[in-house]
């Protein structure tokens, strides 16, 4: 599996977080909106906890009358009794906490709405989409497992970066400047007293995600090595039983398991120290505020309800808000390690592309010729050498050679799946490159090694080159390609539904389904790589019957090993290490003294006599 | 006739195959859970003795603040205040001391119980026979081992003690509140049967709705792990627009879907927050008429019960969610027992001894086997190997070729008949002693990650790498090895697809050679080799095959010619034996079978 890439520099990381902040802004009056939202709802969390005070104040006035009375809000009476004003204080909380509710309703929602209905769907289809055109480079260079991570967690990223730190330090921001200001409208000096403890507990939050998130990313990789080691035994049984592996297997699995387990236990020492500390240091600060605000009281300086009680409540809505501020620090590094991942799929070039000025010529004739052409998977690593034939249109060309020749690779230039490093590859002498993509990858009809079937019912999986074809159409590609029978003797037929939990068919038959796949586009070039080479000789016999007839006035390209194909080729394309060894037909390459030759006496050594 | 517009078709699950991702709490499965903390009991003990501690600590120190307030603040004592401030500092720093071995202990025990939960399942499914997994998709597996061993490590370290301590708070602020004035205890009471009218309401509700997000989310995770699976076909069909489309609107159902769930919580959180706040409102309402009546409720009961309330209805959704946390853990367990408690459908017999070193003698003896009853996929199949010689199986698909090989190596029991190596009953001899001196190329050759030589050494670690190229050199294939990158140091990828199938065969032959079997069983379905590459593979193939009993399911012509015998298997029963030519003469089922065979040839 590729290794993850290097961590982030400094410079990798603004420029990632700058790239989020202007997507940020994009969407700023959604933001405005919820932000707005969030005020109206600490308001009205301050008026309850005020109004609350009051009535303790108003409580002790009664009982002790040299107790300054309250000032009573707006909305009671002026000729109220005591009691009138006690039933108007309880009225009065009760109607702001039922709008705060109401409120806090309406902020989830429309939050909900805008990060997961808007904001997540616009990426995921983003990247899916962008995912769908990169060229077969970027998939066989990153692991599957990891892509599929990107589109599902990575597209999360942005959101978490909206929602969990924009957001959410802004309604912190809120929070401390409505809860600061009643305090301070009371007494500075006890809300600077009480806040004392507040930059520590910043300070320690931060420092808390930056040191604890490298040691769960390791923990993770741990967590990965034990799940791949498991995942490869699980599929491997078969090898595991066969060669008396399983104590092997036990042992080297406690092992990673083990080590798993050690190395959390490092971490744990430093986790568990998070609430203690911040719990510690908000207890620390309510201790001040009784001794240092007692003795306010005591000398009338503030009043117990509204001054003490109140700023109590206010300190633990604080210190419920500091405590998010480590969750904070912890979405900003998820984020933005997220985000990167997602921008650099957003970012990869295609590498094949139509590219501008590409005409469409319409139904093409079918003759392909290779002039000069060289490729490469990788750097350094030459799989095709100055390659170069003529196909004429209908013909059928067979492509021999010993493994790791480059047959597939050749194949796969046709259909653009990657360009050539030198050299051309024409369609009907026009440069592939100067073709649109769709139009080309159309026309040339492809059968795979291994034949991949998507999970919907069979006649999608036919049809899946042109959804809106008709039922006639993909009956006459079924059976053109030899497969209608066997689908029609289905209980539910075409409607059979393949793949996880559906119908299994044999390996013969879902090779048949794909040629039928090939065929519905009637396309001028067919393409087979080695169609039945995970097949047994039977069914194998059954298939070539289904190729002749899709082999029929197209030209075909097949890599082949039978001497029954090889003969009925008109051209044979020989390859060795990349180069064109011999071209021919079977009798013209039976005569020379090469590989080929020698490569079918031994085939044929079983004939009789 | 068109056809409908295209979706992503969803099979209807069958009953038996849903798997819920919640279910409701049930005690057997929690103190099964539970039992894997036994192990560790001094931890979990002190840790149990922590929470009722912190039960207590904190509605004791928010008591506290509410004495000190009503006491010495209101009366004005500042050195009794600052004694009592004092007696608070010390209680807080006990408290949080507390707390930090609480949660350190917690994480602990959960790891350890996590650790014993991976262990234990891997143990079981080692002891499990092929058919087992045979059964049970690859994904399913990695499930438990994944997400539902993470799933019930929430329930071991959070839901259970979390749980434990807020109940404790809230039943020892309740009974705080009591004591300090029943009359407006009263008024929490009349609030409580709201506070369980809401939470009924929602839970169902919201359990359903976030099964329902569960779900489309795995539709989309499918439909992206397929697209990704099937990207050549994809690309190769000119495909894109029309999946991107689809895709969308699976991801636009999703986000509706979360939209859902979310409406509900959104309602529910303030719910109970009003709840709070409601019981405030009455607080200052009847608390305030309590104390003009002057019954004896005072502002010190005021300002009590303004600290301790919050002690009694945070913890509720607190509650809440650990309760809502539960019912993963408990779906989550319910699938990992379920199996743990799948028994091997068979094992070794308990006598059954050490396999000793063979010649190589196999005996069939009227052997019959079924993968499921009333199937019969072999019939009174007996035959004799004698030490040495080449028994080639020659038939159609489903004749039964591989049930006999499977039977060979002792991956299944057969059900009537006995299997006799070195005239040995196979019952008799422990599996992994008979296999070590076996060797296998099945039809599809799995590597594992790694080098080429780390996966040739799978069956004696010990091996040089001068003994894993002679084993290549004795194949005839040491140059195409040589020839790769890095040699035999190069490595295999995900799945071994560094290597080209061909190549990736060369390297299991090389596997089952560096064993050193007395009885070699080979697949030849899977012919992925050129034709040269092929006969060299057979011209050394006959040399490694000399002095080992060798069981070939062949399909090339060259096997079957040079074979000491050839077994004809027609629908699990033997129909004709002997040698290739004798065979032959005798135009029956082979002979037939022959004409097949080089049609596909010629």
């Amino acid at each position: 599996m590729p290794a993850d890439p290097a961590p982030p520099t400094a410079d990798a990381r603004d420029a990632t977080l700058r790239r989020l902040l202007r997507i940020a802004w994009s969407y700023r009056a959604d933001c405005l909106q919820l932000l707005g939202l969030q005020l109206a709802v600490v308001f009205l969390t301050v008026a309850v906890i005020a109004l609350a005070g009051v009535g303790i104040d108003f409580v002790r006035h009664c009982a002790d009358r040299t107790v300054p009375a309250p000032a009573l809000p707006f909305f009671v009476p002026a000729d109220a009794t005591d009691r009138a004003v006690f039933v108007w204080l309880g009225a009065g909380i009760l109607v702001a906490a039922v709008l705060r509710a109401a409120l806090a309703f309406v902020f989830g929602l429309v939050s909900v709405r805008f990060l997961h209905g808007r904001i997540v769907v616009n990426l995921r289809s983003q990247v899916f989409a962008k995912l769908q055109q990169l060229s077969f480079r970027f998939f066989d260079s990153n692991a599957s497992g990891s892509i599929i991570n990107r589109v599902t967690s990575d597209a999360h990223a942005i959101r978490l970066f909206i929602e969990g730190v924009l957001l959410q330090v802004a309604i912190i921001a809120i929070t401390l400047g409505v809860c600061a200001a009643y305090m301070f409208r009371t007494d500075w000096r006890l809300t600077l007293a009480c806040l004392s403890v507040l930059p520590f507990q910043v300070w320690f939050a931060i420092r808390f995600s930056r040191k604890v998130r490298p040691a769960y990313e390791e923990n993770r990789e741990l967590m990965d090595r034990m799940v791949l080691g498991f995942s490869e035994n699980v599929q491997g049984i078969q090898v595991v039983k066969g060669f008396a592996l399983e104590p092997r297997v036990q042992a080297r699995f406690a092992g990673w398991s083990e080590a798993i387990r050690t190395q959390k236990r490092k971490v744990f020492g430093e986790v568990a120290l998070f609430w203690p500390v911040i719990d510690g240091l908000n207890r620390l600060s309510m201790a001040v505020l009784i001794g240092y605000g007692g003795w306010m009281v005591a000398r009338g300086e503030i009043a117990l309800g509204t001054g003490l009680v109140a700023f109590a409540g206010l300190l633990q809505q604080f210190s419920a808000q500091v405590t998010t501020l480590a969750a904070v620090v912890d979405n900003a590094q998820v984020s933005l390690a997220g985000a990167k991942r997602i921008f650099e799929i957003l970012d990869t070039d295609p590498g094949v592309a139509t590219e501008g000025g590409a005409s469409s010529p319409g139904r093409f004739l079918g003759r392909v010729a290779f002039e000069d052409v060289s490729f490469e998977f990788q750097e350094n690593a030459t799989v095709l050498r100055d390659l170069s034939f003529v196909a004429e249109p209908g013909q059928r060309i067979a492509i021999a050679g010993a493994t790791g020749a480059g047959k597939s690779a050749l194949l796969s230039l046709i259909p653009r799946f990657y360009d050539p490093r030198s050299g051309r590859v024409t369609l009907d002498g026009h440069d592939l490159r100067r073709l649109p993509l769709p139009e080309l990858r159309r026309q040339v009809g492809m059968v795979f090694q291994e034949n991949f079937l998507f999970s919907n019912t069979i006649a999608a999986n036919i049809a899946f080159g042109h959804p809106e074809a008709t039922q006639e159409r993909i009956e006459r590609a079924a059976r053109i390609a030899g497969a209608h029978g066997f689908i029609t003797a289905l209980p539910e037929g075409y409607e059979t539904f393949l793949g996880e939990g559906g119908v299994n068919l044999s390996g013969g038959q879902r090779q048949r389904i794909a040629i039928a796949r090939a065929l519905l586009l009637e396309p001028t070039v067919l393409l087979l790589d080695d169609p039945t080479s995970a097949i047994d000789p039977e069914t194998e016999k059954e298939i070539m019957e289904a190729m002749e007839a899709a082999m029929a006035g197209r030209t075909t390209f097949i890599v082949a090993h039978r001497l029954s194909t090889l003969r009925r080729a008109d051209l044979i394309l020989v390859l060795d290490r990349g180069r064109l060894a011999q071209v021919g037909t079977h009798a013209q390459l039976m005569a020379e003294d090469g590989h080929y030759r020698r490569a079918i006496l031994v085939q044929s050594e079983g004939a009789p006599a | 006739m068109s056809r409908p517009p295209l979706e992503i078709a969803v099979r209807r699950l069958r009953p038996d195959e849903e798997e819920p991702d919640r279910l409701p709490l049930r005690w057997s499965t929690i103190t099964r859970l539970f039992a894997f903390t036994a192990p560790h009991r001094r931890m979990r003990d002190t840790l149990l003795a922590l929470c009722v501690f912190r039960a207590m600590a904190l509605p004791g120190l928010a008591w506290l603040v509410g004495a000190i307030i009503k006491g010495p603040v209101q009366a004005g004592d500042g050195p009794a205040t600052f004694r009592a401030l004092a007696l608070f500092a010390v209680f807080f720093v006990v408290a949080d001391v507390a707390l930090y071995w609480r949660i350190r202990l917690a994480h602990q025990i959960g790891e350890n119980v996590l650790r014993d939960l991976r262990d234990r399942l891997m143990a079981h499914l080692l002891t499990q026979p092929l058919s087992f997994f045979h059964a049970r998709r690859h994904g399913s597996l990695i499930s438990r081992m994944i997400s539902d061993i993470e799933a019930m490590r929430n329930g071991v370290q959070n839901n259970f003690f979390i749980t434990f301590v807020s109940f404790g708070q809230m039943t020892c602020a309740a009974a705080l509140m009591l004591l300090a004035n029943p009359r407006l205890f009263l008024v929490l009471l009349a609030i409580v049967p709201c506070l369980l009218l809401v939470h009924a309401f929602f839970r169902g509700r919201i359990l359903h709705a976030s099964r329902v997000q569960q779900e489309t989310f795995s539709r989309v995770t499918s439909a992206l792990a397929e697209t990704v699976q099937g990207i050549r076909v994809t690309q190769g069909f000119a495909r894109e627009d029309t999946n991107a489309g689809i895709f969308t609107r699976l991801v636009r159902s999703l986000a509706g879907n979360v939209v859902r769930t979310a409406s509900l919580t959104s309602l529910y959180l303030p719910l109970l927050e009003l709840n709070a706040h409601g019981f405030m409102a009455a607080l200052i309402g009847v608390g305030g008429w309590a104390a003009l009546a002057g019954t004896g409720t005072g502002l010190g009961d005021l300002v009590t019960f303004f600290f301790l309330a919050d002690l009694f209805f945070s913890p509720i959704t607190i509650i809440g969610t650990q309760l809502s946390e539960a019912t993963l853990a408990m779906a989550g367990a319910e699938r990992y027992f379920r199996v743990l408690d799948t028994p091997p459908a068979w094992t070794d017999k308990p006598g059954a001894g050490e396999c000793p070193r063979l010649s190589g003698h196999v005996e069939f003896r009227d052997v019959g086997f079924a993968y499921v009853p009333d199937r019969p996929v072999l019939h009174g199949v007996s035959f004799t190997a004698q030490p040495g010689q080449v028994i080639a199986l020659v038939g159609h698909t489903g004749s039964g070729k591989s049930t006999i090989i499977g039977l060979l190596a002792k991956f299944q029991l057969p059900l009537a008949g006995q299997v006799l190596v070195d005239g040995h009953d196979l019952a008799d001899l422990r599996q992994e002693t008979l296999r070590r001196q076996m060797g296998f190329v099945f039809q599809q050759n799995f590597l594992f990650a790694g080098t080429i030589a780390e996966n040739v050494k799978a069956a004696r670690p010990a091996a040089t790498d001068e003994e894993i190229r002679q084993a290549f050199r004795d194949l005839d294939c040491l140059d195409l090895i040589e020839a790769l990158p890095a040699g035999i140091h190069t490595p295999c990828s995900e799945k071994g697809r560094g290597l080209s199938m061909g190549q990736q065969q060369l390297v299991a032959f090389a596997r089952a050679l560096l064993a050193d079997p007395r009885i070699l069983v080979l697949d030849e379905a899977t012919s992925a080799v050129d034709t040269l590459t092929e006969a060299r593979l057979q011209m050394a193939l006959t040399r490694l095959m000399k002095g080992r009993t060798s069981f070939v399911v062949a399909h090339r012509l060259s096997t079957i010619r040079r074979a000491d015998c050839v077994l004809v298997l027609d629908a699990g029963r033997i129909v004709e034996r002997g040698t290739h030519d004798e065979l032959l003469a005798r135009r029956g089922a082979y002979a037939a079978l022959h004409r097949d065979f080089l049609s596909a040839t010629t």
